[in-house]
């Protein structure tokens, strides 16, 4: 809402013009003050003279030579090239020695040999507008000799607020004005809605087949109308509130709404057909041809204006091509309806017509308005025109809106803004907003008018109360709750993301949204191989991008791409975020299951980075070990089993298993979806559930440490190529309860004679006493036992 | 060895050992490494040094010299050999200093570059805004993305027809009951309706997480953003409270010296609404050319309010009783206002290059 400083003080007293406190009391009046935009005559030495006499030129056809009265009496010879005015138009004019915007200075200069001291201005060349055709032609009774800028209502300043979506009054200077009013304590001076009429009846007959869409229809009929420009101070006034002069019926409405906040409509009276109008819901796939000359279909939550053929006007949109108002209008019907705000909010965006009107009718545009705003259109409209306006006016109420009345207590506002309010100060705060307050002991009861539709409840009053005192007097204390916390899976977590770190990794923020290829890379699988419990975005950013993802892995490849393209020699980047799925959450079954993951991938030399030697590329292993990293740092055990889910590459990667479920998997991508992806090389890559990882154990108990000396020794196994190392290491540490450590130090294969040898290192120590041989012997004869249950056999033992 | 033979008196053996003494010492101060000390002491307290030969003519001397004799001696001896141990010690002081000098390394020069990453900014200002809550006594909640239109809307006071409903600002999924509608959250919001729900009072939370909206990605906008939900529901939350605990906030993100003023606005689920303004951190207020502030002095930061008695009923609890207030703040706009960044692009463009400037 842009608002003129000079227009609002039409309606107001204001104790100040001072910018910087004027904008202080709109932004702590809560509507924020976007930007001030300050208006002064861009120009120097132009003045109002009147054409009193024009020759033609002597040696040129295109211009004409005038003689203009500059209020002294005195004519000056003036070279014009405009044919928009003739004999006693009023004009500005611009001196010799004048500057008009642009720096553009005017002097006395000869046109085909003829002076002209000075050049009468066209808008454009006045900064004021875009029109050139001609020049301005003034009104009669502008003062000769006076300066241009005098009959412009300049210098001026206009606020540009944000009007919040509850608050349909404040889109109006008038309500502007009351929230001023309120603020600094004043009183508003409404325009003037009384009419001089003829007698008559409209030739209308108006009916509301919609109740629940238009609660009132206003119109009267104009008749004597001629189309033409609006007068220079109401166009001005249009021009600083951003809206277009049309013509003086169009700018009128226009002003009006601007004026009062109540929209409205001119009919042209003889375009209307049968002498009726008709508000109903549209029918589904009717079509309308509005004012822009676009065919609209309509649907069944539109509301349309018909006459006898049918709908003439979208309405409270847009008006009808067929009966807008033209050139050649006489007799002009003036509507001002109040609409059903959600079928406007509807109607407007479906049609992408939103604009000065929507925007009112949408936060809700008062009923009891409409005869008021009708009438000072016509008022205006009579003043600027002279037009004749019929007596009988037309008023359909289809729904009575009537002042509402708040029972309000003392306490509904101590316990929120505290005990600095007494009855008295909250009865003085609410009547300075034109409420009328009854005070009763510690109740008010507060009658609202209609057009606040945003107070119904004490709630509301207490928000008045609170922006009236002024948020700035408010002290600041904070409230003394029980003591707060990170919950433990909370604080895991950011172990995890601190370890990653650690690891060398960056975290990444992804969207969820995927396409059907990147979904099925690593979808959930269903028999015949179609991904399955899609969660589907209805209205999504894109089409290819309208389905959640299953896993975070889409997002992070996109980004080891795009840091590739970008000349990064490795990438290794992590996520933790939801993924979906179409099936019952165990957390709250009536949303799709969106577990918390835990994604990394990373490609290229990874790891410690020694001068002159690169570390090796990330492949498997690396995943691999990433996860071993994970589990000892959450203290989490994660057994790993080979797998083949999709994706991935399927000799060489692992499910992680915890608690006996598979909760993810690490190893590489799978040679096809790293080509799909647009990668290269290896790719290593883990994703899990956060939610294992991080959940908690019980406090752990501590093991004793053994002050004894420890014994290495080194066991070597022939195994079969396919078997898990990790279950030799089990199953021989379990052998014995001596094993302090054990670990696998080397894993050798031939493959041309089929071989496969595991060598593990193994540290034994007692907490009671220092092993002895026989010790050794026997644990290690153990150990071999168990390694042949499992089809291990002893190197160099047979 | 003829010379030792000829040694009679105990005058000619002072003379003597004097003379090995010297010799001796000499050449152990002559010594310049360990292998030359082992050849000299083999020289000169060996078993064919001069010492040891005096040590053998002891045995031919009268019993009435030998006394004496054994005396000079050993303490000629044991002179050597103190000289030994002295040159001994300079030497491998010697050795470890040149050792040292030859191992020197450049220590400007990174010789194994040990990867660093680092936490994405966005989760580095969720956790530091929940830390700053969780000590004014805040727990951290969360909740599903995917959420029933009725905790997104309906429980926070939000009409049918209310705008922010439509799908040119909401984004919609099809699950479930098509009586439930199910929508992505358009604000972290409805975690408060659910924490409510199930928690008795007092409630003092804050709910960080991603919220959605149909925007077109550009400098100032994402469809997927983050946001930090607070929400605290007592028996005596005031008006003041929520302005004393946001200036805490403030003063603690911002700095000591940020001042906070708050301007009324609307939200459906707070009443009152307002706007907190926190006052710049790079300038000294309004009329700077501040590239921050744009010369105004304050900076938008977050929409406040006391909570609506609509929300407190629709979770069940007794608005009569209770009474609250909330927050919600932009996690992108907080890092960007804080850090200087100039397209919220960069969140989620997740270049290397932006992710690992903001260490620390």
């Amino acid at each position: 809402m842009r608002v003129s400083l000079n227009w609002l003080q039409d309606y107001i007293e204001l104790p100040t013009t001072n910018v910087e406190e004027l904008t202080r009391a709109l932004d702590m009046l809560g509507h924020a003050v976007e930007d001030v935009e300050h208006y002064r005559a861009d120009w120097t030495k132009v003045i109002i003279g009147r054409v009193e006499r024009i020759e033609p030129h002597p040696n040129a056809d295109a211009v004409r030579v005038t003689h203009v009265d500059l209020g002294d009496g005195e004519l000056q010879q003036i070279i014009c090239g405009a044919w928009n005015f003739d004999e006693g138009a009023v004009v500005p004019v611009a001196l010799p020695g004048a500057v008009l915007p642009g720096g553009f200075e005017i002097g006395t200069r000869a046109i085909r040999g003829v002076e002209s001291h000075g050049m009468i201005c066209s808008e454009r060349e006045l900064g004021l507008g875009e029109l050139h055709e001609g020049i301005m032609v003034l009104s009669d009774d502008s003062p000769l000799g006076a300066p241009f800028e005098s009959i412009l209502a300049l210098p001026d300043v206009v606020f540009d607020l944000e009007i919040t979506s509850n608050r349909p009054d404040a889109m109006s200077m008038i309500g502007i004005a009351r929230e001023l009013a309120a603020w600094y304590d004043l009183e508003v001076t409404l325009p003037d809605w009384s009419l001089a009429t003829v007698p008559g009846t409209p030739e209308l007959h108006v009916t509301i087949a919609a109740p629940d869409g238009c609660n009132r229809f206003v119109a009267r009929e104009i008749r004597d109308v001629e189309i033409a420009e609006s007068p220079l101070w109401l166009r001005e006034r249009l021009r600083k509130a951003g809206v277009r002069a049309i013509s003086n019926v169009v700018d009128v409405t226009n002003y009006v709404m601007l004026e009062l906040g109540h929209p409205l409509h001119a009919f042209d009276a003889d375009r209307i057909a049968g002498e009726q109008l008709n508000v109903r819901w549209a029918a589904d796939g009717e079509q309308i041809v509005t004012l822009d000359d676009v065919e609209r279909t309509l649907v069944t939550t539109d509301l349309v204006i018909e006459d006898a053929d049918g709908p003439t006007s979208l309405a409270a949109v847009m008006g009808g091509a067929r009966s807008e108002v033209a050139d050649d209008t006489t007799r002009v019907i003036m509507e001002a309806a109040s609409w059903n705000p959600a079928t406007v909010m509807y109607t407007s965006r479906r049609h992408d017509l939103r604009s000065e009107a929507s925007a009112r009718f949408e936060r809700g545009v008062d009923p009891n308005l409409a005869p008021h705003a009708d009438d000072r259109a016509c008022r205006v409209l009579q003043d600027i025109a002279g037009v004749t306006i019929l007596d009988a006016a037309i008023d359909v109420v289809a729904n009575e809106v009537t002042p509402v009345t708040i029972a309000m207590r003392l306490s509904d506002v101590t316990r929120l803004l505290g005990d600095d309010f007494t009855v008295g100060r909250c009865a003085t705060l609410l009547r300075r907003l034109a409420l009328e307050v009854t005070v009763d002991g510690d109740q008010l009861d507060v009658v609202v008018p209609t057009y606040r539709p945003d107070l119904t409840r004490p709630a509301d009053l207490v928000e008045e109360i609170a922006r009236l005192a002024d948020f700035d007097t408010f002290g600041e204390t904070v409230p003394t709750g029980p003591a707060g916390g990170l919950l433990p899976e909370q604080w895991r977590t950011r172990r995890v993301r601190d370890l990653l770190r650690g690891l060398g990794l960056y975290q990444t923020v992804n969207l969820p949204f995927v396409s059907p290829e990147e979904l099925a890379a690593f979808g959930q699988l269903d028999d015949t191989g179609a991904v399955t419990d899609v969660v589907t975005v209805r209205n999504p950013l894109r089409e290819d991008q309208a389905k959640l993802c299953q896993s975070l892995l889409p997002g992070l490849l996109r980004k080891l791409r795009e840091n590739r393209n970008r000349g990064a020699d490795w990438v290794g980047l992590y996520e933790t975020g939801r993924v979906f799925f179409a099936q019952p959450w165990t957390d709250d079954p009536r949303v799709p299951e969106q577990p918390m993951r835990l994604a990394v991938a990373v490609t290229g030399p990874y790891g410690t980075n020694r001068l002159g030697a690169s570390p090796p590329e990330a492949d498997a292993t690396t995943a691999l070990g990433l996860v071993s990293a994970l589990a000892d740092a959450m203290d989490i055990p994660v057994e790993r089993v080979p797998a083949t889910p999709p994706g991935y590459h399927p000799t060489r990667t692992a499910a992680l298993v915890v608690d006996g479920r598979v909760v993810g998997h690490a190893g590489e991508l799978h040679p096809d979806v790293v080509e799909q992806f647009e990668l290269t090389g290896r790719v290593a890559v883990v994703e899990l559930d956060l939610d294992p990882l991080v959940g908690t154990t019980p406090p752990r108990q501590m093991d004793p440490v053994s002050t004894y000396p420890h014994v290495d020794f080194d066991l070597s196994f022939e195994v079969a190529q396919e078997a898990s190392a990790a279950q030799l290491l089990t199953a021989t540490m379990g052998a014995s309860e001596l094993v302090e450590q054990a670990r696998v130090f080397d894993d050798y294969r031939d493959a041309d004679r089929g071989l496969r040898a595991v060598a593990l290192r193994y540290r034994l120590r007692a907490t009671d006493r220092t092993l002895e041989a026989e010790d050794i012997a026997g644990e290690r004869t153990r150990m071999i036992e168990q390694a042949a249950a499992l089809g291990a056999t002893l190197r160099g033992s047979e | 060895m003829e010379t030792t033979t000829s040694l009679t008196g105990p005058m000619d053996l002072t003379e003597h050992l004097n003379a090995v003494r010297d010799a001796a010492l000499r050449q152990i101060e002559d010594a310049a490494d360990s292998d030359a000390l082992a050849a000299v002491e083999a020289a000169v307290v060996g078993r064919d040094s001069e010492v040891a030969a005096a040590r053998r003519g002891l045995g031919q001397m009268p019993a009435e010299e030998r006394r004496d004799a054994g005396r000079l001696i050993n303490e000629v001896a044991q002179e050597i050999q103190a000289a030994l141990e002295a040159r001994s010690e300079v030497l491998a002081a010697a050795a470890q200093s040149a050792r040292i000098q030859a191992e020197a390394i450049d220590v400007t020069l990174d010789y194994q570059a040990v990867p660093v990453g680092n936490l994405h900014l966005i989760q580095q200002v969720i956790d530091e805004v929940s830390d700053i809550f969780v000590g004014l006594g805040y727990h951290v909640a969360e909740g599903p993305e995917a959420e029933l239109a009725w905790y997104n809307f309906d429980a926070l006071n939000t009409p049918a027809d209310h705008p922010s409903r439509l799908g040119m600002d909401t984004m919609y999924v099809d699950y479930g009951n098509p009586e439930d509608e199910m929508n992505l959250r358009s604000h972290t919001s409805p975690i408060q309706a659910r924490y409510m729900e199930q928690h008795e009072p007092p409630v003092y939370i804050v709910a960080p997480g991603r919220a959605y909206r149909n925007d077109t990605i550009d400098a100032s906008h994402l469809p997927v953003f983050h946001q930090i939900e607070g929400l605290a529901v007592d028996t005596n939350i005031t008006f003041s409270d929520l302005k004393g605990t946001l200036a805490e906030f403030a003063r603690q993100f911002f700095g000591p010296e940020t001042k906070v003023r708050m301007r009324p606005h609307f939200f459906p689920f707070t009443e009152p609404s307002a706007e907190l303004d926190v006052s710049c951190f790079n300038c000294d207020g309004p009329g700077s050319t501040c590239r921050v502030c744009k010369g105004v002095g304050w900076l938008e930061m977050l929409g406040c309010g006391m909570v609506d008695p609509n929300v407190l009923t629709a979770v069940g609890y007794d608005p009569d009783e209770l009474t609250g207030f909330a927050f919600g703040m932009g996690v992108e706009r907080l890092a960007m206002v804080r850090h200087g960044i100039d397209s919220i692009r960069h969140f989620i463009d997740n270049d290397v290059r932006f992710l690992e400037q903001f260490r620390g």
